[in-house]
């Protein structure tokens, strides 16, 4: 049946257009929605982002103190006794193999910050979203930027860290803000898929506390993606984490352009993964609301 | 309807239904998800159904009927919180939702906070809510409490909060639903002054079981009975047949009286 809405002569449900029109409108969406609630974004963001540290006497200072104290204890075990037989293949440098580990777990820490918490996202809003016209799509771009200023703040104690230590870095890391974007939008893709199926069931939270920590294992966090033998190498970039990783070694750590096919792998899991996302959410976001 | 009309139309609904899934197992959900294309695992459950209504700019239309009847559906649907199953809905013009108000607080933020994101909701933009600040906080009327985490409010005052900042919201239709019962009678009296100032410029939607509110408030008004438009037309004769249906069941009250 037919059906059309239209607040405030924008929102349109259903229309004609043809195939090519609506693919546009449909890639157009998120961005957007995202332009027209900026504002709302902005403010949601700012509270969550002074809510995190609200109550402690530290406050932003944890935000910096827990992946300097994560560094360390990594440098501190991979200098000490902690003998491993990949350290070789890192260089001289033993610090070189905690930055190698350390920037394995700031990609997957983004991952599973967000992966723990998309499921509940709506549970977390639904007063928001029950009562009020708040648009619930935004709820997962929040929590990902949220996710991305904590990931940035890692980022920036990584690089002061290596230049303390080994007093460069490398000329490759100005391309940093470039792989933002790409895991950002993955990252955002995720989240709306996991929140919308955590909204039908909870099961999804569950699931995701067991699944993350292993998942951790599937990825090349504390190993080098290359090490592995022929059937393992090449599908351990079924996770689309091992490209990031791998890409934020590459020019971090080693100094190096990143492998193109891995930038286009890279590229278009990541985009798949947001318009899935997208779709899925948008799909049963009516549904969505009265489930909650 | 012809075209001269039409541009001032700002809410038209035809045929406009909405139906919540009702599931016998919490897993069905899932399962609808899942395989909905192949079959159907929810009943239907019809809140509203084949409603038609014009409201025209600067209109006040008042909505009566009894609980559960459909009533906060309706408006629910208008704002766009949730989409009908069926039907068309057109609506032109900012909508601030008067519903369930203070329920959408976050608790542990302070009033001020909440005024912020409130706002932002609303569509409003920081600088906006920032030079409205002070008229918002005034018109609330709840002095240092502003700087409290809302879990410490009373519910009158947190609908003292959530009411001053709807009036502030620049609406061009205002959608009021049961809000003002929980206030003091005098922040009563200026929320419906302030209505009344508002209706000049303003379209209303005002859900109230006080018929004197909507006397007053009301040009028109609707009578919805299980998710249908019973009567629709003049106010006072709206109330009047409303006030008649509900004469007929008082009898019935007396057999639930506290003393046999």
């Amino acid at each position: 049946m037919p059906s059309v809405n239209i607040v405030n002569g924008r929102q349109i449900v259903v229309e004609q257009l043809d195939p090519g029109q609506r693919l546009a409108r449909f890639l157009a969406k998120p961005f957007e929605q995202m332009r027209d609630h900026q504002e709302l974004i902005q403010a949601v963001l700012r509270r969550e982002l002074r809510a995190r540290f609200q109550g402690s006497v530290g406050g932003w200072f944890w935000a910096v103190v827990a992946p300097l104290v994560a560094i360390g204890v990594y440098t501190f075990a991979f200098t000490t006794n902690l003998q491993l037989p990949l350290a070789d293949t890192m260089g001289s440098h033993r610090v070189a193999y905690a930055l190698f580990i350390f920037s394995g777990i700031v990609v997957f820490n983004f991952f599973s910050e967000m992966a723990y918490r998309s499921p509940m996202l709506l549970h977390e809003y639904a007063h928001y979203i029950k009562q009020t016209i708040f648009p619930s799509d935004m709820l997962a771009v929040i929590a990902m930027l949220r996710a991305t200023a904590y990931t940035v703040i890692s980022v920036v104690v990584m690089l002061i860290f290596q230049l303390a230590v080994s007093g460069k870095l490398q000329w490759t890391a100005l391309l940093i803000p470039f792989v933002f974007p790409p895991l950002m939008a993955f990252l955002a893709g995720m989240a709306w898929f996991l929140c919308a199926v955590g909204a039908f069931t909870r099961d999804a939270g569950y699931l995701m506390i067991n699944i993350v920590p292993l998942f951790m294992f599937a990825t090349p966090v504390f190993y080098p993606h290359n090490s592995l033998s022929p059937p393992w190498d090449l599908l351990i970039y079924a996770n689309a984490l091992t490209g990031y990783i791998e890409v934020m070694r590459d020019i971090v750590l080693l100094g190096k352009l990143p492998n193109p096919l891995v930038i286009g792998w890279i590229l278009v899991t990541s985009i798949s993964t947001f318009y899935f996302g997208y779709w899925f959410f948008d799909r049963y976001r009516n549904v969505i609301v009265d489930v909650i | 309807m012809s075209s001269s009309t039409s541009s001032e139309v700002v809410v038209r609904a035809r045929h406009l239904g909405k139906a919540y899934q009702l599931y016998a197992r919490r897993g069905d959900w899932l399962k609808q998800v899942m395989f909905g294309w192949w079959k159907t695992y929810y009943k239907p459950f019809w809140v509203l159904r084949d409603v038609d209504l014009d409201v025209y700019r600067g209109e006040s239309i008042g909505i009566l009927g009894r609980n559960g009847c459909g009533k906060s559906t309706l408006l629910q649907v208008i704002c766009g919180m949730t989409l009908p199953s069926n039907g068309e809905l057109r609506v032109n013009g900012r909508i601030a939702p008067v519903l369930a108000l203070g329920a959408t607080f976050d608790a542990e933020l302070s009033g001020r906070e909440n005024i912020m994101i409130g706002g932002a909701v609303m569509g409003l933009k920081r600088t906006q809510i920032l030079q409205k600040f002070d008229s918002i906080a005034e018109f609330a009327g709840i002095g240092d409490y502003m700087e409290q985490p809302v879990k410490h409010y009373s519910v009158g005052m947190r609908t003292r909060l959530a009411f001053a900042i709807c009036a502030h919201v620049e609406a061009d239709i205002l959608v009021v639903d049961e809000a003002l019962a929980v206030g003091d009678a005098a922040f009563q009296r200026k929320c419906l002054d302030w209505i009344d100032s508002f209706r000049k410029t303003g379209t209303l939607l005002f859900v109230s079981h006080s018929v004197v509110e909507v006397r007053r408030l009301c040009t028109r008004a609707i009578w919805i009975e299980d998710g249908r438009i019973r009567a629709h037309g003049e106010a006072n004769d709206v109330i009047r047949a409303y006030h008649r249906a509900l004469a007929m069941e008082k009898d019935d009250v007396h057999r639930f009286s506290a003393r046999a």
